[in-house]
């Protein structure tokens, strides 16, 4: 029997990145295959190659033994390939139903037959027990929700080939287990599926065989999950053993330099209490959804803190701004997302570094020469040895790791006294997430208050003093880091369930 | 445009030099080798007269051209040039023709009021959070009928004669006082956007407006600053019309100042200037003007008629604009290589 | 939700009680304006201005805009009057060629938007430029006078107040509305705007979608500048030129979304008949017709601050 889906040498580039190198995978008709990778490593090009969105630059696929020829998802659609992908991709005007069915849209006497939309659409919701009005517009429900309205999209296409890249990332452990007995039953029934998640324990329950990627080549290619435990799978993804580097114990002793004290946002927080010392790290864990990169914006003036303290230094603050956040109150803040948020990408390294201490370096009339730019750039691109040609390479030409080191070169720059630090590692290579750990780890010694966002449980137990745990925008527990992974890991996954089952 | 002929090798300071620097290289080529034709095929075209004409044209469409690049580069658009422009010259010549005021207070007053009106479109955009476009849409629409209300449609044609010979000056080799006035814009402008402090906040917050919030620029200020630097030049490049034509008149601009928009779009988009924001060429967009004011002056020489000129001018956009894109394409494809 | 409440949260109710607060007062105000003869020539205006709203909202479904509607509105009006004038063409051949003028028009608009992913903005002011030029060049500014007596009896037949060319674009109002709201096409223009990246993901053809769009759009210009031809008695080259704010205006204050994915076809044509209402008052009142320019920018402000208002971004 040939196999549902054979990928073989794919390779793929896009400006700047070879994000595909001579990549392979099998993938066999009845059986759930994990795809797994650090972010950036390659699963999101894969999956879209599969799905018809980009055409490999060289390799070839074959689909039921024929070479796939694909000019948009629109054929994949049709040859039974259906997918969940990881950003939400449904018309948030539209009704549920119209959602699910929008690929094949019921008519009448050519018109749309609603009543049809409506029925079809929860034949699809009741096996995954979203028990919702189909006729509620998809942009009133919450993200969860919004997630079980996509599997259920996918599933009403009756997919030979079903991708879900990180479907249980916003939804509960319950809506979890639902969703995995409707997979096995899928399986069970020969359809094809390619399972992404970050969550390793979801890998081994429910998967067969796993392809590992790694800075877009195959660590693994299709072997079984048999003999395999989570430290091998670990390994694979990361290129080493997976060991939380013991930093020696410190006991941050200094004064509370940033207290939020019972802080509600107009984002939704409720009763936020939190406090990071002068030379402490304290970690912020929570799944996607949770509320933290929000509460960091609060924070740092880019949200309204609706009641409660934020205090800087020991004083009540008013943050209305960034841009008082960084002059009046010297915080930082290095967002998660550096294309849309922290990198000026068509801008050069020395204007992306610069952007912070502009108004610092300014002289009169506003006059600002190249050069004081350069003097205020240059030592902290030398610290942190960023690898660009020259101070006027424009950023998007450097790699994600050294796109990182710029995003925090301009903190660096400003001298803030408190850096939120947001998912810092992903998606860039082994070498520079070392290093930036150790960046972290200096500035902290070095007398900064540092609060790290990370959904990155080995980098929070390696990194934190103290780890907060939110769910729901609001915090559910906090506790001190005893470094040892297993145990953690555990208490704090106790804490979000908690709250979700609840919920 | 022309680009295609250089192809773009990475000089030292990177290929966004390379693309800019080829991009108004071959702006210029295109108007030299069309001065030249034209001399050649249309005999008035080299006539001292004609050359005061056309640079005297050319002066008020490179400022109407930075009056929309300022906001460009922002990421948004100002429909309403030609209604501020219109109705910040009615200011200025109710004040020197009504009012009696001297020239140069008549004339701050205009600039004042077009930097005013511009602001407003800043502060509009800002507050609702809305693209500038349906904004100025409607701000157009509103300047130009309340101009309209309140001059009822009458032009001021008895203005200071001082004000108009200002445009008559004609200097070396036959060009236009105003040109250089033009000129004198421009090179404050390279300087504002390149050397100073808020010009690379505007350059920042149009590139990326979140990045650039979430470092400590004030993005709101930024746009509300571009929209009010429009309007002034609209005021201004009106001013210089104003003093060409020795009267205000309400219709200089056409219905609701629309015949404004297509020289003020294609002047930046032609030198390169991103209508995504954060780049801007200010060279790039006096060599667009100056080629748009070449090829429809010599066409005009040639006894084309002026609606095909027009619609000569349109096909010249598309074509701009598309070859834009195919570069970017080849660009992007010869970096992964 | 209760019944009210689910009125209220439509585009059209409130427009449609501001319609009848307004129409109620100016008929108190100014017994003429319930003449007869002042609502036909009211609804004359209100039938072109239909089409030329609804050419722009189709456009804005899918969170693009086109600004050469007037343009493409004005080369089909002299086509379709230039034709059976310089070459003696039957009325329905006419016709035919004027809305080929509008599909030439819009599948430009859409070819090139699409296979360039220009910004619509500045592929539209190049291409109304081209149309407009060409309108001008071909005319050289002249109208043409010798329309068809059957042309010119249409443009002015009326039941009472009723005009013959509201048949027409009401027709097509509903059919546009149907097409929306229940066809497939009109729901895959809908989820493009709403949701570019989704609605390629669910594997519709947004290319042709992005065509089809500019299409219908250029159609709608086409057949309004041809019923402008009728209601003028002549082919004026100037047809379009001031069709660019009310084609806005109408679907902005009908509760549009510029951004793509939400139109109102009962809100757009409500819009118009508010600005149809605003100017006949202005009219009636004598106040300075120019005036209406004033109150439609302030109208088109309003509106967004008030969507702004009923969905905080």
């Amino acid at each position: 029997m040939t196999a549902k889906l054979v990928i073989t040498g794919a390779s793929k580039a896009f400006p700047g990145v070879q994000a595909l190198d001579d990549v392979s995978l099998t993938l066999e008709a009845g059986s759930i295959h994990a795809l797994l990778g650090e972010n950036g490593a390659g699963k999101s090009t894969l999956i879209k190659i599969i799905t018809g969105v980009h055409r490999p630059d060289s390799g070839t696929v074959l689909l039921d033994g024929e070479p796939m020829q694909f000019f948009g998802p629109h054929d994949a659609l049709a040859h039974g390939i259906s997918a969940v992908h990881q950003e939400r991709n449904l018309i948030p005007r539209f009704s549920v139903a119209e959602n699910i069915m929008l690929e094949r849209l019921p008519t009448r006497a050519g018109l749309v037959d609603y009543g049809e939309v409506r029925e079809a659409a929860r034949r699809f919701m009741a096996p995954l027990g979203l028990e919702i009005d189909p006729d509620i517009p998809v942009r009133n429900l919450s993200v969860a929700r919004m997630q079980l309205v996509e599997i259920a999209k996918a599933l009403s296409l009756d997919a030979r080939l079903l991708v879900l890249d990180e479907p249980t990332a916003s939804i509960t452990p319950h809506e979890t287990e639902t969703l995995f007995r409707l997979l096995r039953e899928l399986r069970d029934k020969g359809v094809a599926i390619l399972f992404v998640s970050h969550k390793l324990d979801e890998v081994f329950e429910l998967c067969d065989s796993v392809t590992v990627l790694r800075d877009g080549r195959n660590a693994c290619a299709s072997r079984s999950l048999n003999g395999l435990d989570r430290s091998d799978v670990v390994r694979l993804m990361i290129g080493r053993d997976e060991t939380a580097v013991r930093r020696t114990e410190r006991t941050a002793t200094g004064e509370p330099v940033l207290a939020l004290r019972d802080v509600a946002t107009d984002l939704g927080h409720r009763n936020i209490d939190l406090e990071v010392r002068a030379g402490e790290i304290v970690g912020l864990y929570g799944l996607v959804g949770a509320g933290r990169t929000e509460l960091a914006k609060a924070v740092i003036g880019a949200a309204k803190v609706t009641s409660g303290e934020v205090q800087v230094g020991g004083r009540s603050a008013r943050i209305d701004s960034v841009a008082t956040a960084l002059s009046r109150y010297r915080i930082g803040y290095v967002s998660e997302d550096r294309k849309h948020e922290g990198l000026i990408l068509m801008h050069s390294v020395r204007r992306n570094v610069a952007v912070t201490v502009w108004r610092r370096i300014a002289r009169a009339l506003g006059w600002l020469p190249d050069r004081a730019e350069r003097d205020a750039v240059t030592p902290y691109i030398e610290r942190l040895q960023v690898r660009t040609p020259s101070l006027a390479q424009p950023v998007s030409l450097l790699s994600g790791g050294n796109q990182q080191k710029v995003s925090v070169a301009k903190w660096l720059a400003a001298q803030v006294r408190v850096l939120i630090v947001d998912e810092p590692t992903v998606g860039i290579d082994i070498q520079t997430k070392v290093y930036l750990h150790e960046l972290i780890h200096e500035l902290a010694a070095s007398g900064t208050a540092i609060l790290l966002i990370s959904s990155d449980m080995p980098e929070m137990i390696s990194l934190a003093d103290r780890i907060v745990v939110m769910a729901d925008f609001e915090v559910v527990g906090e506790l001190d880091n005893t470094r040892d992974a297993a145990d953690m890991s555990e208490a704090i996954m106790a804490r979000i369930h908690k709250v979700a089952e609840v919920a | 445009m022309s680009t295609k002929a250089i192809p773009g090798r990475a000089g030292p300071k990177g290929p966004t030099f390379a693309v800019l620097a080829s991009n108004e290289v071959g702006l210029l080529l295109i108007t030299v080798g069309a001065v030249i034709v034209f001399s050649y095929l249309a005999p008035g075209f080299d006539s001292p007269f004609n050359i005061y004409a056309l640079t005297r044209v050319l002066a008020i469409d490179v400022v109407i051209g930075f009056s929309m690049m300022v906001v460009l580069v922002t990421g948004g658009l100002n429909l309403a040039v030609g209604a501020i422009g219109v109705s910040a010259v009615m200011v200025g010549g109710w004040a020197m023709q009504v009012a009696g005021l001297p020239i140069i207070v008549s004339a701050l007053l205009a600039l004042a009021f077009g930097a005013a009106l511009g602001a407003l479109n800043g502060i509009l955009t800002v507050a609702m959070r809305v693209h500038s476009f349906v904004v100025t849409l409607a701000t157009m629409s509103l300047f130009f009928g309340a101009m309209i209300v309140l001059t009822q449609a009458e032009a001021f044609n008895a203005l200071p004669a001082e004000f108009v010979s200002l445009a008559k000056l004609k200097t070396w080799f036959f060009a236009s006082s105003m040109l250089y006035a033009s000129i004198v814009v421009g090179l404050l402008l390279w300087w504002l956007f390149h050397h100073t402090l808020i010009g690379r906040q505007i350059l920042a917050a149009g590139a990326n407006p979140s990045a650039a919030r979430l470092s400590g620029v004030p993005v709101e200020r930024t746009i509300v600053v571009c929209h009010g630097l429009s309007g002034a030049l609209a005021a201004f490049a009106g001013l210089m019309l104003t003093a060409r034509n020795g009267a205000a008149l309400p219709s200089m601009a056409g219905q609701l100042g629309m015949d404004w928009l297509l020289p003020a779009f294609l002047a930046p988009v032609l030198g390169g200037t991103l209508l995504t924001g954060g780049t801007l060429s200010v060279a790039g967009t006096f060599l667009g003007a100056a080629m748009v004011t070449v090829l429809s002056n010599g066409l005009l020489q040639l006894q084309v008629g002026e609606f095909w000129v027009q619609a000569f001018l349109g096909v010249i956009l598309l074509v701009a604009v598309v070859l834009d894109r195919l570069r970017a394409h080849v660009m992007a494809k010869r970096r992964v290589r | 939700m209760s019944a009210t409440m689910h009125l209220l949260r439509t585009d059209w109710f409130g427009l449609l009680v501001a319609f009848a607060v307004g129409a109620v007062a100016l008929g108190l105000a100014q017994p003429s304006f319930l003449s007869t003869y002042n609502l036909y020539v009211m609804l004359t205006a209100f039938s072109l201005s239909i089409l030329i709203a609804l050419s722009q909202m189709v456009i804005v479904a899918i969170g693009q805009l086109n600004l050469s509607v007037g343009a493409i509105g004005g080369l089909a009006a002299i086509t379709f009057a230039g034709v059976m004038e310089v070459w003696s063409v039957p009325i329905p051949v006419a016709i035919l060629i004027g809305l080929l003028v509008g599909v030439a028009g819009g599948t430009l608009n859409g070819v090139v938007t699409h296979v360039t992913g220009l910004n619509a903005f500045v592929v539209t002011l190049a291409t109304l430029a081209i149309f407009k030029g060409t309108n001008i060049g071909i005319t050289e500014a002249q109208p043409f006078y010798e329309i068809p007596d059957a042309v010119k009896s249409f443009g002015n037949a009326r039941f009472g107040f009723f005009p013959y060319l509201l048949f027409v674009s009401g027709a097509i109002g509903i059919a546009v509305w149907v097409f929306m709201r229940r066809s497939v096409l009109g729901r895959q223009l809908l989820a493009v705007g709403g949701n570019l990246n989704a609605a390629k993901l669910s594997g519709i053809p947004v290319g042709r979608v992005v065509v089809a769009a500019h299409v219908l759009s250029g159609m709608l210009a086409a057949v309004a500048g041809m019923l402008a031809v009728a209601r003028l008695q002549l082919g004026q080259p100037t047809i379009g030129d001031d069709w660019l704010i009310i084609s806005f205006a109408a679907p902005v204050i009908g509760g549009a979304v510029l951004a793509g994915g939400h139109v109102s076809v009962a809100g757009t044509v409500l819009g118009v008949a508010i600005i149809m209402l605003i100017n006949n008052a202005l009219v009636l009142l004598n106040v300075d017709p120019y005036a209406v320019q004033l109150v439609l920018g302030a109208l088109i402000l309003a509106a967004v601050a008030l969507s702004r208002f009923r969905e905080p971004a």
